[in-house]
């Protein structure tokens, strides 16, 4: 004992009071009581191991306790505050975030322990997805730009560095990701026409370790080809918001990028625009890029491509394989090869998919001309929003299905900027005709809907709607939001088990662990976190 | 869970609450205004800021809004002394575009784009305007804060591009013919959609609207009990949990939704199967002809 004390003691700061080893994080392995990046694991298939609560009992489930964030008002341009990141989960304290704020509150009880306040300059506050954590370090965007450091033990700034400009309509939302000893963080913004990039930041002193950016940095390197000019390539969008993915073995991390700029003015940006719209494999400790693989070419619809790239292993054709699959905002679902990129599955899985002509040789969807924005209007099979947004997505390696909220219906964009130079958004989407929110669960195998709750609509006003992320679990059950409840569904086929009435709808992803014991389900409805556990575990 | 006792409040105030969730997962970054029947006037996200342009300005995070009478007074003076290098709408020429400039976008007061109008970039070219007075300086500053504006602020679309969005491109003849075929059997031109070309002011606006009427009044409903009961009246609410309506008296029932069966009529039905069959000129031409009923 006295050895490993003094062993202990020689390790890295990081292991000491309430920290959290960067090793808590692997590929498939959710420790029990610890739910330690945004995903919970670096695949971002939310499966949980865990089987306290399940089809037998999940009858149940009760409300715990309710955190109510009652000291935010409502916030610049979106109002009540909203929960959408998925808290943290270290050493029995809950981290999580909306816009400007950052909540330490007991697991346990739902009591606060600290709240981190920020002023902002400035940026969007839609939404804020979560913290990193780093032995005792958590990281946190500011809507505008900064990447702040604070001492998990009380709140209390470490120092701050400035990510992006957000006088150049840039913005913060996202939850970095920890990698070994990076600090992985993107951002948002296409109001104005910026250049996406990714970083790797140092966590102890936040200065930059690489910097990848979504477009070539000048003609002649490869994928400028796809551009038509210097200019159009400097202010080509491809915005990096959402946490990706990241497989330890090969050392490689996952990301989607946003949608090409400007917006619904193609005219200017002719070609497939590289590497917007995309699914990029970077090195982790270079961003070199080893593959892509594009979602959306020649984006005119604000399809941002930044939905969880999830990684799971599988058996094709007899053999096992490393895979990546993900629901794209253009209402299709990719399945392809981690390790080089290859097309495997390439299917639409809300409407037919009739922006795009067909598939090319590499499985990317060719997109058709005739239904790119129109001043007078050009209607596609797609709701005017996309088919489906940031909520998280889930694979269940039971069922082997992969999970996500969509939205099936027709929508009409508009070209506005017809000018030779657009800038801006350069035109509209509108509509959102005959909107039908639904549960899709995929096979990976073909891209086939296995099956499909389809929401009944809400009623005269419509409303409702499935909400909020997805989590499955080892239980076989799957959470998600839908009608303003939480609810349980039979991941094998879509029956509802179990359903709890919020005061809000579902607003960010479910996520779970143990604590002395007893299973939690954690969730966000609105401006309150929900813990639920079964009654009778008290 | 004892805050909300009321049902019918808690059905209503669920009902307001994930509307509104439904539209904040719909992120990032949404749609310009406009497009669904809205006109521009600062739908979409931006919406939630209060609509318009101030709403859609104050989500973005876009800063003070330029004012538009210096913008004005600076027009000339930005043509006279600054469009033959940077194009007559800033968006460059020979000299680089200037809305998206970060001198432009860093400046709050002229602190950033005085000196280097007065001053010039000798280096790159730029030549000094020392005769231009601090107010110049100041209108022609607005000036370009207001092209930034016209490109960032999407909640302004709807009145920079009133007359494109009632641009109409269709054939109202074509129109016509796809009417009588398809619509004449719950529609009439000279019965319930008799001067419908003039209630939209854009043409975009009457085409959302044929697409899919957003205000098809009250759905009928009838609700079949576990005992066998009949209860018809407008619907309430439908969503997977809870069945309400209210009855001809104006009595309010409600059910979970897996006691009961549901019959709800479906008023949009028309509309829905048209969706999948139009083509774009089909489109344009209905809006064509739906314009002419005047």
């Amino acid at each position: 004992m006295k050895i490993q004390r003094l062993l202990l003691a020689l390790l890295p700061v990081i292991l000491c009071g309430q920290g959290l080893d960067p090793k808590t994080i692997s590929l498939f392995k959710l420790p029990q009581e610890t739910w330690p990046t945004y995903n919970g694991d670096y695949s971002g298939r939310r499966f949980s191991d865990l089987t306290q609560i399940n089809q037998q009992n999940v009858d149940m489930l009760k409300i715990d306790w309710i955190y109510h964030i009652s000291s935010v008002g409502p916030q610049r341009g979106v109002g009540t505050p909203t929960i959408k990141s998925t808290p943290l989960l270290v050493n029995g304290i809950l981290y999580f975030t909306i816009p400007d704020h950052v909540f330490a509150i007991s697991a346990r009880t739902g009591e606060q322990l600290w709240q981190y306040d920020f002023e902002d300059k400035g940026g969007h506050l839609v939404g804020q997805r979560g913290v990193a954590m780093y032995g005792n370090w958590l990281y946190f965007l500011s809507p505008d730009g900064w990447f702040i450091s604070l001492n998990a033990k009380d709140g209390k700034e470490r120092w701050r560095k400035k990510i992006a400009d957000e006088k150049l309509q840039y913005f913060t939302t996202i939850a970095p990701l920890i990698v070994k000893n990076h600090v992985i963080v993107g951002v948002g913004g296409d109001a104005m026409d910026v250049r996406g990039y990714l970083e790797s930041r140092d966590p102890e002193t936040g200065d930059v370790q690489w910097k990848w950016w979504s477009e070539p940095l000048k003609m002649g390197d490869p994928g400028s080809e796809t551009w038509p000019n210097q200019s159009a390539m400097d202010h080509g969008g491809g915005m990096t918001w959402l946490p990706g993915t990241y497989d330890p073995e090969l050392n490689m991390l996952y990301w989607g990028t946003g949608n090409a700029n400007p917006v619904f003015a193609g005219q200017g940006r002719l070609g497939s625009n590289l590497y917007t719209a995309s699914i990029v494999a970077l090195n982790a400790d270079t961003g070199k890029m080893a593959w892509y693989f594009q979602a959306s070419p020649h984006d005119t619809h604000d399809w941002d491509n930044v939905e969880t790239p999830v990684l799971f292993d599988a058996t094709i054709d007899g053999k096992p394989r490393k895979l990546l699959a993900q629901a794209g905002r253009c209402g299709w679902f990719f399945v392809l090869d981690r390790t080089n990129g290859k097309s495997i599955v390439s299917k639409p899985f809300s409407g037919t998919g009739n922006w795009a002509k067909g598939v090319d040789a590499k499985g990317q969807p060719i997109p058709d001309p005739d239904k790119e924005p129109k001043v007078d209007g050009s209607m596609i099979d797609m709701p005017a929003m996309g088919a489906t947004n940031w909520p998280p997505p889930s694979y269940d390696p039971q069922t082997e299905l992969f999970y996500v909220n969509g939205t099936e219906g027709y929508g009409v964009a508009y070209l506005y900027d017809t000018s030779a130079n657009p800038e801006g958004y350069g035109g509209g989407g509108g509509g959102n005709f005959d909107s039908r929110s639904a549960l899709f669960a995929l096979d990976i195998r073909t891209g086939n809907v296995k099956w499909k709750h389809e929401h009944s609509g809400g009623g005269p006003g419509g409303g409702g709607g499935m909400s909020g992320g997805i989590m499955t679990t080892a239980g076989h059950l799957l959470f998600t939001g839908d009608s303003g409840n939480l609810v349980a569904f039979d991941p094998a086929n879509g029956k509802i088990l179990w359903h709890q009435q919020m005061m809000s709808g579902v607003s960010n992803g479910p996520s779970s662990y143990m604590l002395d014991g007893k299973q939690y389900i954690i969730v966000g409805a609105g401006d309150s976190l929900y813990a639920l556990t079964l009654a009778g575990k008290h | 869970m004892s805050r909300f006792r009321t049902p019918i409040l808690f059905a209503s105030l669920l009902l307001c609450l994930t509307t509104a969730m439904q539209l904040s997962a719909q992120e990032p970054d949404g749609m310009a205004p406009a497009g669904g029947g809205r006109g521009g006037r600062g739908g979409g996200r931006g919406g939630r800021g209060g609509g318009g342009a101030g709403g859609t300005r104050e989500f973005l995070g876009l800063g003070p809004a330029p004012d538009a009478a210096a913008a004005k007074k600076g027009d000339p003076l930005y043509k006279q002394n600054c469009s033959t290098c940077h194009g007559d709408n800033a968006r460059g020429s020979q000299g680089p575009d200037l809305t998206r400039s970060v001198v432009v976008l860093h400046d709050e007061k002229d602190e950033e784009i005085g000196p280097v109008i007065k001053s010039g970039r000798p280096s790159a070219g730029m030549p000094a305007f020392p005769q231009l007075s601090a107010d110049d300086i100041h209108n022609i500053s607005q000036f370009l804060k207001m092209q930034v504006e016209l490109a960032a602020n999407r909640g302004t679309y709807g009145s920079t591009y009133g007359d494109l969005r009632n641009k109409v491109t269709g054939d109202p003849a074509a129109g016509a013919a796809f009417f009588k075929t398809n619509c004449v059997s719950c529609h009439s031109a000279t019965g319930d959609l008799a001067k419908i070309g003039s209630k939209f002011q854009q043409a975009a606006q009457l085409q959302s609207r044929f697409l899919w009427p957003t205000t098809p009044g009250p759905t009928k409903a009838t609700v079949t009990t576990a005992s066998g009961e009949k209860i018809s009246g407008n619907l309430v609410k439908n969503d997977d949990f809870i069945v309400s309506l209210r009855d001809a008296s104006g009595e309010f029932h409600e059910w979970p939704k897996d006691k009961v069966k549901v019959e709800a009529e479906d008023k949009m039905q028309g509309h829905r199967a048209l969706l999948a069959k139009y083509s774009n000129a089909d489109i344009h031409n209905m809006t064509a002809y739906l314009v002419t009923l005047k």
